[in-house]
């Protein structure tokens, strides 16, 4: 039957009713597969505001995931905190790592079903996974975590942008049942693992940073955008088997964000070895956080220990490091180094640093309107730049030029 | 040299001008009306009377008086506020009001589009400004920056948005809007009028998922409703908000005195009813106004017209150089662009405005003293709104009507009481429409879970939650019907159109970017998207070049030719469900749900204005299924006709039918259709079927149940005094060979007249 079909056949039911009032909130009954679930391996608990699912495991320090064990977390952690540096993967505080399953993308109709967390203890990890048991029992499940408990930082990857807003949503749906919940210190690691390896990874995709940078690769994992099927699925039929392995994938997640927490704390302090663009971006890193003292002795590093025609990039940056100190020559240099082989944006502020330093630093005029047209070429050719931009460069090109041509010719008459 | 003219000496001219006053079919003067003030409520915050003293305010007009009161008072209410009578200060007032007294209260704003909030936007920061308080009003549409989202979000005072955003973009997020949902104190609607049809019966249920919303949080928002005339205003607003309101019908604000001319273009072939282009003759008229020293506006019905105008128009000023006296202005203007010619006219450097119907729509561009409308507008409502355009307080206006050769514009120079001697059509929408209650109903379940206790506009929803359920959309628990699914609802419904499956329209004009210009419900675009139609949009004629059935796109470029295309459809109806009927003798009048099976057959290439048919072609679609709501008249044959007579006179009178539907009822022509059957399924009889042309209905053809022997009379008597020999495209359609076409549809209508009366003289409803 067609859906106009079945919509015909609706609208000869359809009846008038009135509007009642919303009931208040009551505690939803236990869903009937309490039983089948935990068997499955969870255990059913019940608070004011209905029924959850727990599952708890605990790691012992000397477990291995990927290149590193558990403990050496706990040194990388202590080591970066020693290292005086101002930096976002710092923390003196217990972290937990956090991971949550939902059943959509956006939006007050996607729910939170599975809320991972990963506790930092004495002698290893506690993961706690804690499972919605209904659409209905959403309150119990979040009542539980520790999510609105603690205040201590929590560390997710992408939870900037999607977890917690999405948890905020979930809180402030029940915010008559539940307590409000606390703004938490967060440190998202796709935030720094966009750092570490732009240019070097296309896809910052968890399972492809495990596979290439921390050496774990997944067996039979499901992939993510199946969870919101297997859950309905899950609940539907009562059969908890594909929950499992939904919950699997949300504690690989997890364990993975310890060792990708370990791995870029050393890479951070230089004491684990990547290709070039990842130790150039550690410097570029350093600048950004302004502490250049650091990112310079970095820069020079990776110039100094590497094959020129790798060190473009980390030239360009170590010649602002330069201007900063207020060393002309070596910056000067450097963007000279750095020339041949850089990106539109970049080649273009070189050919301006470059001019600017020819024209006011060594008032070699000549000099500085060779980059001036090698830049006004370069805009020209350029297929990237879109109008008004291209325009507005060009523009601020040729004033520089005609400036550059009458100083020129005022040097030639005096002369 | 312009001569300063009045109107008054202008009007004394033609009088004498024998040309002139053959074409002038009728002329009438409605006098002068002064304004009705009251004084600022006493309770007026200082900060809003000086704001208002500075703009040289120094009391309202009746209507904004008590607009304010019923505010205050927490009383919903809908004002009719014509162009120029201050209707912002309806609103306003009261919600500055509040806010000044209440830091916490919000109200959202309501525009039908995106420009029309930031037009208003405009205007409402420069009134805040003015009185030097701290209170924060944004727009929200797809153009704000991400950046001042949240913002706008937690500390908005006044949102301005339009039903599209707060459809997807607000009421599924409505946890960000916490502070606005649980302090709303004001819903403002401006321009209720354009809620109708398919788009206000989506609005509708847009409106009650808010409300849903607000009722969570704990707010009780007052719905304050603005509009133009209509026939229903209260009625409108009733059904749009479903909530409880009072009617302002009476502006305060002055009227000058008006004088409308009614137009008609000379006859050119007088067997085929043939006259003179209405958009030549129109030109003509507003080249005297303009020699005249009169500002005028010309409304035209589409951008090629515009064009046509606005270029036989500047003949006058070629001669002079970077004169800016002549202007065009067509939909798709920026707003920089507006401000310079709204400047044109206030300062008089610009004396004559041609534009498109667009310009109806609240943009204020200001009063002018003429206002010439090139061919009905298609509605009573739409003919006041353009001649509301004219008419600077206190001062004259004149308003002319040029007619085209069409029969619903002829009819209206034969009677000139219809424009001007009735209230304007009801605008009518119909939230019961299953596939949109249905659509809306998911985005509810998905905003809040629906309790096993709960209704939803005004309907008991309990079976339809249970079939979402059965579809793997919902899931039930103890007491709730919880979402349960990974799509979006909103982003797959459209509130511009009533089935799901549209065909998505895409300019390739530029062929390196292609852009979508529109979508259109796939019933329609059998017959308006099929290969070499030509498609207007926003008055640009496109050429479809290509459409792909299978992925539902229509591929099109711009084009501009002086023909447009006409496609005729095969339709095959069934009768479901007869929801009432009427019989007497054998004859029989009925509605209710219908099946239908069209196919699109070949399309005709007609000409603008002398409706010649200028080339045609086949058309390759399979045919489509729809099930909607119809009205039905069936009728003993007679005996005397053959077949192919009853064909004939049956399509003749179709023809000339569906071109009065729109008299009775508020709706767009291609909202409804007419269709004969010689020996229909259902009853074995010669049957004229009036349909929906949207799935599931929306309530058009029920209306026309009531009024089948109003609408025949009318045809009648039109056809009846129609000018034309046999037939011609003002009555029942051009005609290539049969000789009797005319005679025998009168004949018909006049059978039908007899049976349709004798319907209403007494036999009851069973």
């Amino acid at each position: 039957m067609s859906y106009e079909k079945q919509m015909m056949l609706l609208k000869k039911q359809l009846k008038k009713a009135k509007d009642v009032a919303r009931p208040t909130f009551k505690r939803p009954i236990p869903p009937p597969y309490v039983a089948a679930w935990e068997k499955a391996g969870l255990t059913a608990y019940t608070n004011d505001f209905g029924t959850y699912f727990l599952r708890e495991v605990y790691y012992d320090k000397s477990m291995i995931h990927g290149h590193f064990t558990l403990a050496e977390y706990f040194t990388a952690k202590q080591k970066i905190q020693e290292a005086q540096v101002i930096h976002p993967l710092v923390s003196d505080q217990e972290l937990v790592f956090f991971d949550t399953e939902t059943t959509g993308l956006k939006g007050v109709g996607t729910q939170i079903f599975l809320m991972g967390e990963l506790h930092e203890e004495e002698e290893g990890f506690r993961l706690k996974q804690y499972v919605q048991a209904d659409p209905a029992h959403e309150a119990a499940m979040l009542f539980a975590t520790s999510m609105w408990r603690e205040s201590t930082p929590i560390v997710t990857y992408n939870g900037k942008s999607f977890d917690w807003p999405q948890l905020e949503t979930r809180f402030t749906l029940h915010r008559q049942q539940l307590p409000p919940l606390k703004k938490r210190a967060h440190i998202d690691l796709l935030h720094t693992t966009r750092r570490l390896w732009k240019k070097d990874m296309t896809s910052m995709k968890l399972t492809t940073i495990e596979e290439d940078k921390l050496g774990f690769t997944r067996d039979n994992d499901i992939p993510g955008f199946l969870a919101p099927i297997i859950y309905a699925d899950a609940v539907r039929s009562g059969v908890p088997d594909q929950l499992m392995a939904v919950l699997q994938h949300n504690e690989w997640d997890l364990l993975s964000l310890i060792t990708l927490y370990t791995q870029s704390v050393y890479l951070v302090l230089e004491e684990a070895k990547d290709n070039v663009i990842t130790h150039t971006n550690v410097g570029k890193w350093y600048a950004d956080l302004k502490d250049h003292e650091r990112s310079q002795a970095i820069l020079q590093r990776v110039t100094t220990n590497t094959a020129y025609q790798d060190t473009y990039d980390a030239y360009f940056y170590l010649a602002w490091q330069y201007k900063k100190n207020k060393q002309p020559q070596q910056a000067y240099e450097a963007f000279q180094q750095a020339l041949p082989q850089l990106a539109e944006v970049q080649q273009l502020q070189a050919y301006e640093e470059l001019a600017k330093l020819s024209e006011h630093t060594y008032k070699d005029y000549e000099k500085a309107l060779e980059y001036c047209n090698e830049a006004i070429q370069c805009i020209m050719m350029s297929t990237r730049l879109k109008n008004p931009t291209r325009a507005n460069k060009l523009v601020a090109w040729q004033k520089r030029q005609r400036r550059l041509g009458t100083k020129i010719a005022q040097q030639t008459k005096i002369n | 040299m312009l001569a300063n003219k009045t109107i008054a000496m202008l009007l004394q001219e033609w009088q004498q001008d024998a040309t002139m006053q053959a074409r002038i079919a009728y002329q009438q003067t409605l006098p002068a009306v002064p304004a009705k003030y009251a004084a600022f409520p006493p309770e007026l915050h200082a900060s809003l009377r000086h704001a208002l003293t500075m703009r040289g305010i120094e009391r309202l007009y009746t209507h904004q008086r008590e607009a304010f009161d019923l505010a205050m008072a927490g009383q919903s209410f809908t004002a009719i506020t014509p162009t120029a009578s201050g209707k912002s200060y309806c609103y306003h007032l009261p919600v500055l009001q509040t806010i000044l007294h209440n830091d916490k209260a919000r109200a959202l704003y309501l525009f039908p589009t995106k420009a029309l909030a930031q037009d208003q936007m405009n205007d409402l920061s420069a009134l805040i400004e003015a009185m030097e308080v701290p209170i924060l009003s944004y727009t929200y549409d797809g153009d704000t920056a991400p950046g001042l989202r949240t913002k706008v979000r937690q500390a908005g005072h006044i949102v301005m948005t339009n039903p599209d955003m707060l459809h997807t973009g607000i009421l599924p997020h409505h946890t960000k809007w916490v502070s606005l949902f649980e302090n709303l104190a004001f819903i403002v609607i401006d321009e209720l009028h354009t809620y109708k049809g398919v788009f206000g019966s989506h609005v509708a249920h847009v409106i009650r998922r808010l409300l849903r919303i607000c009722r969570y949080y704990g707010s009780t928002p007052t719905i304050i409703c603005t509009s133009a005339t209509i026939k229903n205003p209260k009625q409108l607003a009733e059904t749009l908000t479903a909530t409880p309101h009072q009617l302002i019908a009476n502006s305060g604000a002055p009227v000058g005195k008006k004088t409308f001319i009614f137009y008609n273009p000379p006859l050119v072939n007088p067997a085929f009813g043939v006259r003179r282009s209405a958009v030549l003759e129109a030109s003509h008229v507003a080249k005297q106004l303009y020699t005249a020293g009169i500002q005028t506006i010309i409304f035209a019905k589409s951008r090629v017209r515009v064009e046509m105008i606005v270029t036989y128009l500047q003949e006058l000023t070629k001669r002079k150089i970077q004169d800016e006296s002549i202007k065009g202005y067509r939909g798709g203007y920026l707003p920089s662009e507006r401000r310079i010619i709204e400047k044109g006219l206030r300062d008089g450097s610009i004396q004559t405005v041609v534009s498109t119907n667009a310009l109806e729509l609240g943009v204020d561009i200001g009063q002018l003293q003429a206002c010439i409308m090139t061919g009905y507008p298609g509605t009573i409502a739409s003919a006041w709104q353009q001649a509301g355009r004219a008419g600077r307080r206190q001062s004259e206006a004149l308003i002319i009507y040029v007619a085209q050769s069409t029969a619903l514009d002829q009819y209206i120079i034969e009677n000139p009481a219809f424009l001007l001697g009735q209230a304007p059509e009801e605008a009518r929408i119909y939230p019961e429409n299953m596939m949109i209650l249905m659509d809306h109903l998911k985005c509810a379940a998905f905003e809040l879970p629906f309790m096993t206790t709960d209704s939803y506009g005004g309907y008991d929803i309990q079976d339809l939650l249970a079939y979402l359920a059965e579809q793997g959309v919902l899931f039930k628990t103890s007491d709730q019907w919880h979402w349960m699914s990974d799509r979006f609802p909103a982003h797959d419904i459209s509130l511009r159109s009533a089935s799901q499956e549209n065909v998505i329209i895409i300019d390739k004009t530029i062929p390196a970017s292609t852009t979508v210009i529109g979508e259109m419900d796939r019933h329609s675009a059998m017959t308006l998207l099929h290969e070499e139609a030509i498609y207007l949009h926003q008055g640009i004629q496109y050429q479809v070049e290509e459409l792909d059935w299978e992925e539902k796109k229509a591929y099109v470029r711009e084009v501009d030719v002086d023909y447009y295309t006409d496609a005729n459809l095969a339709v095959e109806m069934k009768v479901l469900d007869e929801d009432r009927s009427t019989q007497w003798q054998g004859n029989a009048i009925g509605y209710g749900d219908v099946g239908l099976v069209a196919q699109a057959t070949i399309f005709k290439k007609i000409r603008f204005n002398t409706h010649d048919n200028i080339g045609s072609g086949p058309i390759h679609l399979p045919p489509d299924e729809m099930h909607t709501s119809a009205t039905w008249l069936s009728f003993m044959s007679f005996n005397e006709w053959n077949e192919e007579e009853l064909t004939d006179a049956m399509t003749g009178a179709a023809y000339a039918m569906s071109a009065f539907i729109p008299i009775f009822i508020q709706c767009d022509s291609n909202d409804i259709a007419v269709v004969p059957q010689v020996k229909a399924t259902h009853s074995e009889m010669p049957t004229f079927f009036i349909y929906d042309k949207y799935p599931g209905g929306i309530g058009l053809s029920e209306k026309v149940y009531d009024i089948w022997p109003r609408l025949i009379e009318k045809t009648y008597q039109h056809v009846a005094h129609c000018a034309c020999d046999a037939g011609c495209p003002s009555c029942i359609g051009a005609q290539e060979t049969f000789i009797n076409a005319k005679a025998n549809v009168k004949t018909l209508l006049k059978k039908l007249q007899q049976v349709a009366q004798a319907d209403e003289a007494g036999h009851d409803e069973i």
